[in-house]
């Protein structure tokens, strides 16, 4: 299909907040993003000519934020509206092979829907895995360099060389991923194995390795981004869509580059093209 | 003296008190604003006495509580106005479109308009740091957003007393500085991250005459259509009243008669209840639901509710429209049962918004509510006399002339400017070595008042919308240095960018309330010039003590003749601001702290410069007068030296520099650009270190100005004065000719200081090694001082 043709529901309800760079991504590739409020999906409160029904889309993205003010947990409220209403659509759209997003509390939100990391199936009743508070204790504002360790499994990075580093920001409280410890090496492994991992924080010289301030949360084995099983669901921490342009870069005027891309700019035309091959 | 007697129950379907005025005594007139506490001059009882004569009744107590939050300090300016209108308001320049209101509005583009607002949250962070300053952050958002902006940054000038002070120095009832520092930062983190609105400047000032009464400023920019810009006046009669977003609570009752009194010891107890308490995620659906409305055309007036509540909002905005209002205070929706009619009328509880909009779009508006679960409700409805009325259950509660209700009085008082010594240059102490000059320089680098903040502003996301291209901190991402503005690029198709900064010396304006704000003017000039952008509004924030008080007064007149003297000069225009008086506490007053918030425009964000050092090779110059003039400084705080003088300001020649600064930065000459500020030359240059990770190499023999006898200026003194109007650039060696002609026909006088070279920074004064540092030893003291600060303190 045409890339205009490409509908992206951009997710939304009270305490998201990066919707607007988000959509603005999607649009300057030349797809047909919207805001959709939560609300239209589950048809309560809105007009015949506002509801909405996810079959209606290609991607479905979680932006970022703090939905509901993440106030029982990151993401906990907005996933079980989510589950509520819409899981039986949200599996299908997942089991179609379309594509879902979530960054920083959208990748949360992801993990509580049990979407992410998906160890055996679409969607875990319990969430499988949580995104903890940082070791600092403190929310992290700065630039994580992140290198590309996914093999080609990930449809929201095929685009971009494996091994190459990107310099994309984060700003979150609550990133370290964990898994269930009794398992952890066991899932560590398979997620490893089965080429889930997509970036990992890393140093200018690329260790995947080194500590903070690199690694902003202290996450194992510097885990900055999953992806599901097919590859078609994909959740990090860091905020690609706030380095589609070269200029939000940290430090774009201590190295002019010439070209107006951000290191952020690929996740987006990544998905994009899988959505023209695939449909 | 029992004055019961004089308030009587009405026997109405709602607790409504009748006040028997008529007749009253002098005492009990000042009894009942006492037992009331509306906070109301004999004086001004006694108008309302008088008003309330002629319409033959006696007032019911919801009438004076109205009167004493309209008439406060806060809401009329009834002492500061008299000396604003003397020297700075009422000016008019091309760029400010609107600056009647809330937030000033001015010209970005042939199309956009950019909104901007800074207003004290002093005395609620006094006594409730998180709730405070996350209710102030709240607040100015709602200022813009109610012009009908989409707000897109917010920044917030913080002032606190010293953190290691000793449990001692703290009276009964005071809050430690760190508990406030603490809570207030986390205040505003929680709340401006939930809006998603990227905190991208503001500053952390530590001073000892900041304990008893901390200031919390906080400032908002906002962008809009010219189309879209939105007035906050009704449109005319027959237009409908709705209030939408939070409900209303006891929080916040008497918040402006209690910010404009004196904080007491037993204000902890006494006067919690008028902290305001606000949530986010109420606020940030507003922002949306309420910009939608305006943006279809379904608005005729918008406001927020602040400080005066209902009471003041739905009187202004008739007025201001030429009309009056009814309300039905039963329909508000409360937090609580058991609310009285007066308190429901002056609440400031948060996150309310009150729109006027045409019977036929009250539906269309309601349904955006309700889509955003935002609550809304028809409380009222416009009327031709100019009247405030407030009903319950359809009988009269309230009803008061508009014309006397919002006419608060306006003093001229007594102003007393303090007396300013220019004698002493410089200190007379002993001429340090070079071991003293780079132990000085090290304790200035870890200095409460320069070392990084990073430990506060990587806590707030500075980053959310994606538009913030100069950030706090800049250079190595890993390890920058101080950004001396931050820009935004706040349109999708124009790469046009707005600058932002905000400043003041609390310790230059403590000894000298005039020249400390030319200083404070100038450096947020410089701050802007810096990074390319040329000034273009100021907005202010003047927090000063009790203004019965002659001398603080004069300090606030001071200030005021400074700020109309350079915005005059420069063509800046004033286009909002706020008065923060009765900042004050058993232990005094406040240092008078005229916080300036200034927005530069650029033609382009590519063409922004940083402070940090580029490349090797490099040549260094500095552009301005370094004079003996060490008042306030942060060198001779640091070694105990007294001296008066705080530095003067040369109009002229802060014209010239910004002209031959931004000309060489259109050209594309500049490396990097960075402002002396505190601690001076010697500071900004290991600043600009740091952020580059690379050393200088540089001589101060040509720097500073030859005494009466002829004689070379102390090396102390060049390395540490503080003198304004000065610029450290990086140029590359190529561009060294074009940039000494650029410089020379400015009439700039600038000196060749160096080399941008190897791993330390190296002062020399000829032949004579002033300083060497490495400058991961720089690095280390600036960026773990206030780590170490706070450590220390426990």
């Amino acid at each position: 299909m045409k890339v205009e043709d490409i509908r992206v529901c951009i997710l939304r309800m009270e305490g998201t907040n990066c919707e607007q760079e988000t959509f603005d991504a999607f649009k300057r590739l030349g797809a047909s993003p919207e805001f959709v409020h939560l609300k239209q999906l589950e048809g309560r409160d809105v007009g015949a000519d506002e509801a909405r029904s996810l079959d209606d889309y290609h991607i479905l993205m979680f932006p970022g934020g703090f939905s509901a003010g993440d106030y029982i947990r990151a993401g906990a409220i907005f996933a079980a509206r989510i589950k509520a209403s819409l899981s039986g659509d949200l599996r299908k759209f997942i089991e179609d092979g379309k594509a879902v997003g979530g960054f920083c509390n959208g990748f949360q939100i992801m993990v509580e829907l049990g979407i992410l990391p998906g160890m055996d199936g679409t969607m875990s009743e319990h969430p499988e895995a949580v995104l903890h508070s940082n070791d600092s204790g403190f929310f992290e504002c700065r630039p994580t360099l992140l290198k590309h360790t996914n093999r080609g499994r990930c449809v929201w990075t095929r685009d971009i060389p494996i091994g190459s580093i990107r310099l994309i920001p984060c700003a979150h409280a609550e990133g370290k991923l964990i898994l269930p410890l009794e398992e952890a090496d066991a899932l560590y492994g398979r997620l490893f194995d089965e080429d889930r991992v997509v970036f990992q924080y890393c140093d200018g010289s690329g260790e995947t390795n080194a500590e903070y301030p690199y690694n902003p949360n202290g996450s194992r084995f510097n885990i900055a981004g999953i992806c599901s099983e097919r590859g078609n669901v994909f959740g990090m921490m860091p905020h690609p869509e706030r380095v589609f342009y070269r200029h939000t870069h940290a430090d774009w005027y201590r190295n002019k580059v010439g070209s107006e891309e951000g290191d952020g700019q690929v996740v987006f035309r990544s998905v994009l093209n899988y959505i023209v091959e695939t449909f | 003296m029992s004055i019961s007697h004089l308030f009587e129950e009405m026997g109405l379907s709602a607790p409504v008190m009748r006040v028997k005025l008529m007749g009253a005594s002098d005492q009990e007139m000042e009894g009942i604003s006492r037992e009331m506490s509306i906070g109301l001059s004999l004086d001004e009882m006694k108008r309302v006495q008088e008003y309330f004569a002629k319409e033959g009744r006696d007032p019911r107590d919801i009438e004076l509580e109205a009167l004493g939050q309209a008439w406060s300090e806060h809401c009329c300016y009834k002492s500061s106005k008299y000396i604003m209108k003397q020297y700075f308001m009422n000016r008019s320049f091309p760029q400010a479109l609107i600056t009647s209101e809330d937030a000033g509005v001015v010209e970005f583009d042939d199309d956009h308009a950019y909104v901007v607002g800074l207003e004290s949250h002093n005395h609620p962070s006094a006594i409730g740091p998180y709730g405070g300053s996350a209710t102030g952050v709240g607040g100015i958002i709602r200022d813009v957003v109610c012009m009908g902006a989409q707000p897109i940054a917010v920044i917030d000038p913080l002032f606190f007393g010293l953190l290691d002070a000793g449990e001692e120095d703290i009276p009964e009832g005071i809050n430690h500085p760190k508990y406030i520092f603490s809570g207030v930062v986390a205040g505003i983190r929680d709340y401006g991250n939930r809006i998603g609105i990227p905190t991208v400047a503001g500053s952390v000032n530590f001073h000892r005459g900041y304990t008893g009464n901390p200031l919390v400023n906080v400032g908002a920019v906002g962008i809009a259509k010219k189309k879209h810009i939105i007035r906050s006046r009704v449109g005319g009669p027959g237009e409908i009243y709705i209030l939408a977003g939070g409900r209303t609570g006891r929080d916040g009752i008497h918040g402006v008669t209690f910010a404009s009194a004196d904080l007491s010891s037993d204000s902890e107890e006494k006067d919690r209840g008028s902290v305001q308490l606000g949530d986010p995620i109420v606020k940030e659906p507003i922002i949306h639901s309420c910009l939608e409305a305006n943006e279809r055309g379904l608005l005729r007036g918008m406001k927020d509710l602040g400080g005066g509540g209902l009471s003041c909002v739905s009187g202004e905005m008739a007025l201001d429209g030429g009309c009056g209002a009814i309300i039905h205070l039963d329909r508000i929706p409360l937090k609580e049962e058991g609310l009285k009619p007066w308190e429901i009328w002056v609440s400031e509880s948060q996150e309310r918004m009150m729109v006027s909009v045409l019977p036929r779009d009250v539906d269309a508006v309601m349904h955006i509510f309700k889509k955003w679960d935002v609550e809304a409700v028809i409380i009222g409805e416009v009327i031709p006399e100019k009247h405030v009325k407030a009903l319950w259950e359809g009988e009269e509660i309230l009803n008061m002339d508009l014309d006397f209700f919002t006419a608060g009085p306006e003093y001229c008082r007594l102003t007393v400017p303090r007396e300013v010594s220019r004698e002493i240059l410089e200190a007379d102490i002993p001429l340090p070595d070079r071991g003293e000059l780079e132990a000085s320089l090290l304790v200035l680098m870890e200095d409460p008042n320069i070392c990084s903040r990073e430990l506060v502003f990587r806590t707030y996301d500075h980053e959310v919308r994606a538009r913030t291209v100069v950030k706090p901190y800049v250079g190595d991402p890993f390890s920058p240095g101080p950004s001396d503005a931050a820009v935004l690029k706040p349109l999708e198709d124009s790469w046009k960018g707005l600058a932002i900064t905000t400043d003041v010396n609390p310790g230059m304006c403590e000894i000298d309330p005039y020249r400390g704000t030319l200083s404070a003017l100038d450096e947020s000039i410089r701050n802007l010039v810096s990074v390319g952008a040329r000034p273009h509004s100021l907005t202010d924030c003047l927090n000063f003590g009790n203004p019965e008080k002659p001398d603080r007064l004069g300090d606030f007149a001071m200030a005021c003749k400074a700020i109309g003297e350079v915005t005059d000069h420069a063509s800046i225009p004033v286009v909002s601001g706020n008065v923060s008086l009765y900042n004050e506490s058993e232990l005094g007053a406040v240092p008078p702290t005229p916080t300036m918030m200034m927005i530069g425009l650029m033609d382009d964000v590519r063409k922004a410069t940083t402070s940090d050092l580029k490349k090797s090779g490099n040549i260094i110059y500095l552009l301005g007068r370094t004079r003996r003039e060490m008042g306030g400084s942060a060198y001779y705080r640091s070694i105990d030296a007294g001296c008066d003088r705080v530095p003067d300001l040369d109009k002229q020649l802060m014209m010239d520099s910004m002209e031959a600064v931004l000309e060489m930065n259109s050209e594309g000459l500049l490396a990097s650009v960075h402002d002396l500020s505190e601690g001076g030359l010697a500071v900004a240059l290991a600043e600009m270190c740091i952020g580059g990770g690379i050393g200088l190499d540089v001589n101060v023999r040509e720097v500073g100005s030859l005494d009466g006898n002829g004689e070379e200026m102390r090396v102390d003194t060049k390395l540490f004065s503080e003198s304004n109007t000065r610029y450290v650039i990086e140029v590359e060696p190529r561009e060294a000719l074009r940039v000494e002609d650029c410089i020379s026909r400015h009439e700039v006088p600038y000196t060749k200081l160096g080399t941008v070279l190897g791993d330390s920074l190296r002062m020399t004064r000829g032949e004579d090694l002033l300083v060497d540092i490495p400058v991961n030893v720089l690095d280390h003291a600036w960026r773990g001082g206030m780590k170490r600060l706070l450590e220390g303190s426990q």
